[in-house]
């Protein structure tokens, strides 16, 4: 026993040393505490956020997006329309692969080529689904040839990856994340990854543009949020993203921490249901009734004014948010300037309601999920207590994610409320899925589980869809917001806003709308 | 004996094929798990051609016959989200859980079982009151919060431990194991004391009733009588005789701590196959979620296998019943 005492205590002080060993990491390397990861390092695989996110150090996208999402030259310097269904692109010369050989207009077409062929189920074909043929012109001039005419391609090649043409169209997921087909032009090399484990980076001296700071990165997945602030406040990493709003608080009066925020392209909206009859119908007086009361304009705009957007923000999201008043940021791409900011009036919505017949209100049922966005369950059930001012019974019911999405597909819901990210930073994207009539031949409003349809926005879609000219089309995209918004076929409420926390006087973190952690942009703190 | 494990594995079948059925049922129940995985900017188009590939079109029976007839093949499928073969997934992230659960067991053994003993050998000293209290806490507290105490005092505070993750690993009979370095042990210590301590508590109680009971008995007094120490009385009476519950429930716990140790894994980071199989069950990536049950179907019964064969080393009036 005695023995064993000694023992421990040597194991005890022996492991103090190692652990202290262990933090002592040169200033060269950056650790990032991120809450999620890839699925895979094949930068074709799948459409998910972290993917391309963690993905984007290793390989350059043909046009690249500045932090607000609006378009910048990437592996293409330039980008223009020749005629009405051929883009031509200009590619980036003198551009080196991670293994030496050179970039050329071929590798660009083998990697659209190639997207059909291995994409899995969060499927990257919505990337080129519009693409005919493409041709490598010459060596650095790539003509893409669209099925229809495409002005938005250029958005779309946002997330198109450049992987070298010598990989091969045999390379699977496990070529890619042992490493052998990880073979991009980024400013990164891969060394090491396993699934939801680190993904391990060197920097690459050959880059093409801006040298970045970090010579080594290590980029950990620590989906739980206490766990990752631990990592942060105990020196495991230097860098934490999708810091909770209570941490937030904490933070700012922490003097180990510099805490940085950013607003986000994730907006939470409402969607009425407007179909003849719902899933499950209204209540009035605890009898079902027949109609639907969501059809009727007075009562959406009841619901819109009975919702007090700065309490939710103040209150639930504890200041992490902005009030919203259309379904993503105004400075994107087909975003109005001239909505007001929505008002907040219980009385007037009392009145739209008796006018409409419901003096007594209604009975309702209201889903969202409860683990997609920060505060999305407590933003619900808050709007329930809202609409209960205005005289409504609204059941709010937050579920999973797992078993809202089916539920939301199969139209089981007479109104939801869900959040929305315009990844692509124009308004084609959100609207044309969103409020646009369900249209599986156009595979336009593919998410318009809600019924909605009016001609006029569908026609001023589909014109913007063919107009090359983006000024024109900019003003196409503008009338759609001010029609669906004022018409609340979606009720757009809160913008959400982002923080990511790292140790004092490190580095700087630039916000980007989109919310990802990029290593190369993080400069040190001088 | 040969009839025992004939037995024993078509008991095993029985629960496989069970299980198979159950998790196909109930992940049609929840819906599509194209649904959940699909990328919103998808039209109508793609989610049929997406369903269609994946086979998700199918009647249900017919989905499910495609998957046994591969897996009699020994083909468990691919991961929907990695399209990797789910058995080399599920045992890349074997080793780790593996010496995490043994090191908590180990844990909670080395401390429940003395402190056990010497709580019912002295039922009413202050030290058994203050132990008895202690295994109260090890199972009423929450696994979750105790592990956010360990790593505030440990890791923030004290600055001793790190907050989490895994340490380096080193090759062991073909297993990445981190438990053979110092600093691989440091990562595994909070882990699994957290994980430890439910066991701790169960089996601290557990020793002290069997103890408490044969510490009455006829032959503890006889032994006494015979003038043997009473360290002999204690190790080599009791223990013997207080064994068989023990060890019951020793090879349980190493089971569900094998199988579901997920809310450790999930505080501390630890890369092993608890988040494995929550994450897919988030995403309802199906041939992960039954492959994985499968296994743990397997190790339950090897366990349980295991636990039998010690019975009969440890009271042979089993061993007789066996034979005969």
């Amino acid at each position: 026993m005695k023995l064993n005492f000694k023992l421990g205590g040597a194991l005890a002080v022996a492991l103090l040393a190692g652990t202290m060993l262990g933090h002592s990491a040169s200033a060269q390397t950056l650790t990032m505490g991120l809450r999620a990861g890839p699925d895979s390092i094949d930068p074709h695989w799948s459409t998910l956020g972290s993917q391309a996110e963690a993905l984007r150090h290793i390989f350059d996208t043909v046009v690249m997006a500045d932090e607000n999402l609006q378009l910048k030259p990437g592996l293409a310097t330039s980008w223009k329309p020749v005629d009405d269904t051929t883009w031509e692109f200009k590619i980036r010369e003198g551009v080196k692969f991670h293994d030496g050989s050179e970039l050329t207009a071929e590798d660009v077409k083998f990697s659209i080529d190639r997207i059909p062929v291995v994409t899995g189920p969060m499927s990257m074909t919505i990337y080129t689904k519009q693409v005919k043929e493409t041709k490598a012109v010459d060596k650095y001039t790539l003509h893409v040839i669209t099925k229809a005419p495409a002005p938005t391609l250029p958005n779309d090649f946002v997330r198109l990856f450049v992987v070298s043409k010598s990989v091969g169209m045999e390379a699977r997921n496990e070529q890619f994340n042992s490493g052998k087909a990880a073979i991009g032009t980024g400013p990164y090399k891969f060394v090491s990854w396993e699934p939801k484990g680190d993904l391990v980076l060197e920097r690459f001296d050959g880059y093409w543009g801006e040298k970045p700071h970090w010579q080594k990165v290590v980029r950990k997945e620590i989906p739980n949020d206490p766990a990752r602030m631990a990592a942060l406040k105990s020196g495991q990493v230097d860098l934490v993203n999708y810091v909770p709003a209570t941490d937030y608080a904490a933070m700012q009066k922490d003097k180990a921490v510099d805490t940085f925020i950013a607003d986000t392209v994730y907006f939470m909206n409402i969607t009425p249901n407007v179909k003849e009859a719902l899933p499950k119908p209204a209540k009035v007086d605890g009898k079902e009734i027949t109609e639907n009361p969501l059809r009727d304009a007075k009562v959406r705009e009841a619901l819109d004014l009975a919702i007090d957007r700065k309490t939710l923000v103040r209150v639930v999201l504890e200041g992490l948010g902005r009030p919203a008043n259309q379904l993503m940021p105004t400075n994107f791409f087909g975003g109005s300037k001239n909505l007001p900011e929505r008002p907040y009036n219980v009385q007037k919505a009392k009145e739209l309601l008796a006018a409409a017949g419901y003096p007594k209100g209604f009975e309702l049922d209201f889903f969202c999920t409860n683990n997609r966005l920060p505060g999305d369950a407590a933003v619900c059930e808050a709007l329930s207590q809202m609409w209960a001012r205005a005289g409504l019974k609204i059941n709010a019911n937050a579920l999973n994610g797992t078993v809202f999405f089916p539920a939301q597909q199969k139209g089981e819901f007479p109104m939801w409320m869900s959040g929305w990210g315009t990844l692509t930073g124009e308004a084609s994207y959100t609207y044309g899925s969103l409020v646009h009539t369900a249209d599986p031949k156009t595979g336009l409003g593919a998410f318009n589980k809600q019924s909605y349809s009016n001609p006029e926005v569908d026609a001023l879609l589909e014109e913007g869809a063919r107009t090359m000219d983006d000024t024109k089309r900019r003003a196409l995209f503008e009338k759609v917001t001010d029609i669906s918004m004022n018409d609340r076929a979606l009720i757009p409420t809160v913008q959400l806003q982002t923080v990511w926390a790292a140790k004092k006087g490190m580095m700087t973190v630039p916000p980007r709308v989109d919310q990802e952690t990029l290593a190369y942009e993080i400069k040190p703190k001088s | 004996m040969i009839g025992f494990l004939i037995q024993r594995i078509l008991q095993a079948l029985l629960v496989i094929v069970a299980m198979s059925v159950i998790v196909f049922l109930g992940v049609y129940a929840i819906g599509n798990p194209i649904d959940v995985m699909i990328d919103p900017a998808s039209d109508q188009a793609l989610r049929e051609a997406l369903i269609h590939r994946y086979g998700l079109d199918l009647p249900l029976i017919q989905q499910y016959f495609v998957f046994m007839n591969n897996m009699l093949h020994g083909d468990l499928g691919e991961s929907f989200i990695y399209r990797l073969p789910v058995l080399s997934l599920i045992f890349s992230r074997f080793p780790a859980t593996l010496e995490l659960a043994l090191c908590a067991m180990l844990i909670a053994t080395c401390l429940g079982i003395p402190l056990g003993l010497w709580a019912g050998y002295k039922p009413d000293a202050l030290s058994s009151k203050a132990i008895m209290a202690f295994s109260v806490l090890g199972f009423s507290v929450p696994t979750f919060w105790v592990g956010l105490l360990l790593i505030m005092t440990f890791a923030v505070e004290l600055g001793w431990l790190p907050s989490g993750g895994r340490g380096p690993t080193a090759n062991v009979l073909g297993m990445n194991l981190s438990v053979t370095s110092l600093e691989g042990l440091s990562y595994i210590i909070l882990p699994a004391l957290n994980l430890a301590l439910f066991k701790l508590g169960l089996l601290i109680r557990l020793t002290r009733a069997g103890t408490v009971e044969v510490m009455s008995s006829d032959y503890v007094r006889f032994a006494r009588a015979q003038g043997l120490s009473e360290g002999k009385v204690v190790g080599l009476h009791v223990l013997k005789n207080i064994s068989i519950p023990i060890v019951t429930v020793f090879g349980l716990e190493l089971g569900s701590t094998l199988a579901f140790a997920v809310v450790t894994e999930t505080v501390f980071n630890w890369p092993g196959m608890g988040k494995l199989i929550i994450d897919s069950i988030t995403v309802l990536d199906r041939p992960v979620m039954v492959a994985y049950l499968i296994l743990v179907v397997f190790l339950f019964v090897l366990i349980n296998l295991a636990v039998d064969l010690i019975y009969g080393q440890l009271d042979p009036r089993i061993r007789v019943k066996a034979s005969s």
